[in-house]
């Protein structure tokens, strides 16, 4: 038995490896280099761990390690990564495949000549129902050429960009072709009245023509099957190297044309601080010009020097993102006010949940309270209800300025004008402050009843003794006690509501805005809720490299501030005794 | 390495012998319909259609997202403003031409072109238009005064129960009729599209626009806090006379029993008619599909043809795009309002600066009603604040 569950484990151990190991190599076909070094790496570490003795007890960490690799430290590579790249509206390819693009496909080519060439497609039949297996006769100039399947000659991946095939003159009843004999039946006849073409004992027979009433009945098949897998990306080259590709032509027929590329690679050599390099360049086969590669995109230029946008690649752009940061008026200008008022907010947010949330706590953790559970539930409810309903709730039930709840009720019952929740700076960050801490005092309370439940009691019976009243035990004993344990969650907590981007964009959107500001700037913005807006509600809609730099100078930001907290609040002391 | 052999000849060989699926985004009312068109469809050309539902507003994030990893639909339906993201991004493939494209609305197909190339098959229009409730306004007002006019007295006589007009002040959407009635304009219109560093959101006409918003406001006719949310569901509840609001509404308030009509929006002086964003909705081609020939072939011979654009009218009740169905249905009065809204309206840019735009318009309108900035100040530091993000 004891074997048989070491065989199972070693047999999974062996399929782990496959899986692995298949991955590794998929994604590295498909170029995600680092993924695929990471995921070596684990397999290597995985099996060095099980197998070499002396790694026994490192095994029991593997689950972590793979849960830390693909969850904390990819993701924080792949921002950094991101942050030095124009990645965005845009840029949305690698520069390979932009190239590749121009090149390659058929948006990329233009019609030299439009007429449209006659063409046959013969099939092999299974039995009764047509096979893949095709070839196509072409009359051109009155001559007629025979093309088989094309093949692949330019691939990315499984992704085939070009296939092509030479196309041989039909001079007689039989052409030989590779090795093989191919008959025309019947010969000599024009192209209409072609019905075979047998191949050894292979037999084709004529299957689709647009130019054939009865045979045009095959186009879906002809279109679903041949053409969408064989014939997108093909051509077909006459001896004169004449090219005839597949268009969709206006009559919605879909014929073979004459058609050339737009664009050509060529190798140029640049001289870049007295060292020659080759660089790779597209050149527009019409105009003759050179296509203009500028920050992470290729323009075609006309002979009046205007250029139009072809395609966008990601491009590597150094410090840009970060500069920008720094120099640009419309992120460095309310930068300092907004940090000034995320800080705030932070603060605030949890200072008042906690001076909300610790009452209760003291008050549900008197044993005298009598259904202290069902008070409980009923204070977790703000807790339990997810963010997004109970932030529509309060924005359009509660703080609504003309119909809300509290300006059309609560307030004309107490004698009060209306507030502005919206449309005044201060009542705007209170609102917000206010539904913040409706949604974290029970997060407040339930640790701080955890925390109180620790307190010895005997501690308050010394108190007691020495004629300490309520309050004197609250600040001396309970007080102190509590933070020691709860501190390092109310610096997590404050780090929460730094990035706390939910409650703001769902409640205020950042509003109201402040008049006259060049940027998307509100008075209740934090910094999260505005890097947002500049990343992707402005400009061009998105903006990847430029969010990504930004988060990680707030990842900073977050950790630094709360890095002081734990020192001050004594917190990193309490977790290594 | 034998085994791992084996296996990718097992993957290959299976890519090659997958039948080719079509596979659809589309958002809730589209479903049915484009389920029984791709079972025609399967029927005549043996390709499988599978239509999935998502929800309209993250169509476009869920395509940016799995379009350029060479995954997600093939088609998508959405709007015409996204084009210009995607083309841009090279995530939507150009649409050759059919023989169907001359019984399309222009106005539709300029909508869905960019760089001068069609991205899409369009089949429904919309625009906002004025909605009145018959048993307060029995005849829509012809002109803004009248309406200023009406609504005031339906604001007294009702004590503020009912309310005579509402829109969403402070959302550019909602304004834009105004603007753009007297002239002012997103970006320049030129011979080579959009001119995207001409704007004239902050010209006279924008001006003139804005202050009339400024006067409904000014004479309490409109609150500065109202909004979307306030002028449907007041409406709903016929609580109030005439609002602003589009076709995707007026299905609510027959179900809620209210007896409304429908009229463009009132012209901002005798001659000067109001002019809407019109947006198109329609459907569009990944550019990475494996199969965009035959989704275009689906699109153009499918969905394109007149029957095919009846039924989506009838499925999902918005002005079609097409000539000849529109005819089809001009005897529903709701359309006849809709159209005759939609017939002076300007089509939303669908340029990716847009994104831009937005933000910045309805912050000037929020501190324009509510009194925070005078309308000239508010418009042109808006069009300051657009033209400094989208260089």
């Amino acid at each position: 038995m004891k074997k048989l569950i070491k065989l199972l484990l070693w047999f999974l151990l062996a399929l782990l490896n496959v899986t692995f190991f298949w991955a590794g190599v998929f994604l590295f076909q498909n170029e995600y280099y680092e993924l695929s070094i990471v995921l070596f790496s684990l397999l290597f570490l995985i099996d060095f761990f099980i197998i070499n003795p002396r790694g026994y007890p490192y095994r029991y960490v593997i689950p972590a390690l793979v849960l830390l690799f693909v969850l904390v430290l990819y993701p924080i590579y792949f921002t950094f990564k991101v942050a030095f790249t124009n990645y965005g509206t845009g840029h949305f390819m690698s520069r390979q495949e932009a190239i590749e693009r121009l090149l390659y496909d058929p948006n990329f080519s233009y019609v030299v000549d439009s007429t449209p060439v006659s063409y046959k497609v013969f099939v092999v039949y299974d039995g009764l129902s047509p096979t893949e297996d095709f070839l196509i006769l072409f009359r051109v100039n009155g001559v007629i050429y025979l093309g088989e399947k094309p093949r692949p000659v330019v691939s990315r991946g499984q992704e085939v960009l070009l296939s092509q095939y030479n196309l041989v003159p039909v001079n007689g009843e039989t052409v030989s072709l590779n090795g093989d004999n191919f008959r025309i039946v019947p010969w000599p006849a024009d192209l209409s009245e072609i019905n075979l073409v047998v191949r050894g004992d292979t037999t084709y027979k004529s299957f689709y023509s647009p130019d054939d009433e009865i045979l045009r009945l095959n186009a879906p098949y002809f279109k679903s099957r041949i053409a969408q897998n064989y014939l997108v990306n093909a051509e077909y080259v006459l001896p004169d190297g004449k090219k005839l590709a597949l268009r969709i032509a206006p009559d919605g027929e879909w014929r073979f044309m004459h058609v050339e590329r737009l664009y050509r690679l060529v190798y140029k050599e640049v001289y870049d601080g007295g060292k020659m390099k080759i660089k790779t360049t597209v050149i527009n086969n019409l105009t003759g010009r050179e296509v203009v590669e500028r920050e992470g995109a290729f323009y075609d230029v006309d002979e009046n020097g205007n250029e139009t946008f072809l395609v966008g690649f990601i491009d590597f752009v150094g410090w840009k993102n970060f500069l920008r940061i720094v120099k640009d008026p419309k992120v460095s200008g309310p930068f300092f006010r907004i940090f000034l008022w995320t800080f705030v907010w932070a603060v605030l947010s949890v200072v008042l949940s906690l001076a909300v949330g610790l009452p209760f706590a003291l008050v549900l953790n008197n044993p005298r309270l009598k259904g202290r559970n069902l008070y409980r539930t009923l204070l977790i409810i703000p807790w339990a209800i997810p963010v997004f309903i109970s932030a529509l709730v309060w924005r359009n039930g509660l703080l609504n300025e003309t119909y809300g709840v509290i300006n059309k009720f609560l307030l004309p019952l107490l004698g009060l004008d209306p507030i502005k929740w919206f449309n005044d700076p201060f009542w705007a960050r209170v609102g917000v402050l206010l539904v913040n801490v409706w949604l974290t005092f029970p997060y407040m309370m339930t640790i701080s009843l955890g925390a109180l439940q620790s307190i010895p009691p005997e501690l308050y019976e010394v108190a007691a003794i020495d004629g300490a009243g309520r309050f004197r035990r609250f600040v001396y004993i309970t007080f102190p006690l509590l933070m020691t344990i709860i501190a390092p969650l109310l610096v997590s907590s404050f780090a929460f509501s730094f990035n706390n981007f939910t409650i703001i964009y769902l409640i205020t959107g950042g509003g109201p805005p402040i008049p006259n500001s060049t940027t998307p700037t509100g008075y209740t913005d934090i910094l999260i809720s505005y890097v947002y807006k500049l990343a992707f509600e402005g400009g061009q809609g998105q903006d990847f490299g430029f969010a990504s730099a930004i988060s990680i100078l707030i990842f900073f930001l977050v950790g630094g501030i709360s890095f002081v907290n734990f020192k001050l609040s004594g917190a990193f002391e309490e977790v290594s005794k | 390495m034998k085994k791992f052999l084996v296996f990718a000849l097992l993957v290959v060989s299976f890519v090659v012998l997958a039948q080719p699926k079509l596979t659809i985004w589309c958002s809730e009312k589209q479903v049915d319909i484009l389920q029984k068109l791709g079972e025609e469809f399967k029927a005549k050309y043996g390709v499988e259609v599978e239509v999935q539902y998502v929800n309209f507003q993250d169509i476009k994030s869920k395509f940016l997202t799995a379009a350029p990893e060479g995954q997600g639909a093939d088609i998508i339906v959405g709007a015409h403003d996204w084009v210009g993201e995607l083309a841009v991004n090279g995530l939507i493939e150009p649409i050759p031409n059919f023989a169907d494209l001359k019984n399309f609305y222009e106005t539709a197909l300029n909508a869905f072109s960019y760089g001068g190339k069609l991205y899409g098959v369009p089949y429904a229009m919309e625009a906002i238009a004025l909605i009145y409730n018959k048993d307060y306004v029995p005849e829509p007002p012809k002109t803004m005064d009248e309406l200023i006019e009406v609504a005031k007295q339906i604001d007294e006589e009702f004590g503020g129960e009912v309310r005579g007009f509402i829109t969403s002040a402070a959302e550019f959407y909602y304004i834009a009729p105004f603007i753009f009635g007297y002239g002012g304009y997103v970006f320049k219109q030129t011979e080579k599209g959009l001119d995207v560093n001409d704007i004239g959101l902050a010209n006279e006409g924008a001006i003139k626009g804005v202050k009339l918003l400024k006067r409904m406001v000014d004479e309490g006719i409109l609150d500065p806090s109202d909004n979307y949310q306030i002028m449907d569901s007041m409406f709903r509840e016929g609580q109030a006379a005439m609002i602003i609001n589009g076709p995707w509404a007026v299905k609510a308030y027959k179900d809620a029993g209210i007896d409304y009509g429908v009229s463009p929006i009132p012209d901002l002086e005798p001659g000067v008619p109001a002019k809407p964003f019109v947006g198109v909705q329609g459907f569009m081609v990944n550019a990475k599909s494996p199969n965009k020939l035959l989704a275009i072939e689906f699109l153009t011979s499918f969905i394109a043809k007149k029957e095919t654009m009846y039924r989506i009218y009838l499925a999902d009740p918005r002005l079609p795009a097409r000539k000849d169905v529109l005819e089809l249905v001009k005897d529903n009065p709701d359309v006849v309002g809709f159209t005759q809204s939609a017939a002076n309206g300007i089509p939303m840019p669908n340029v990716p600066q847009m994104a831009a735009v937005w933000a910045a318009m309805n912050d000037a309108l929020n501190l324009v009603v509510n009194g925070k900035a005078t309308v000239e100040e508010a418009l042109k530091n808006a069009v300051e604040r657009i033209k400094s993000q989208i260089q």
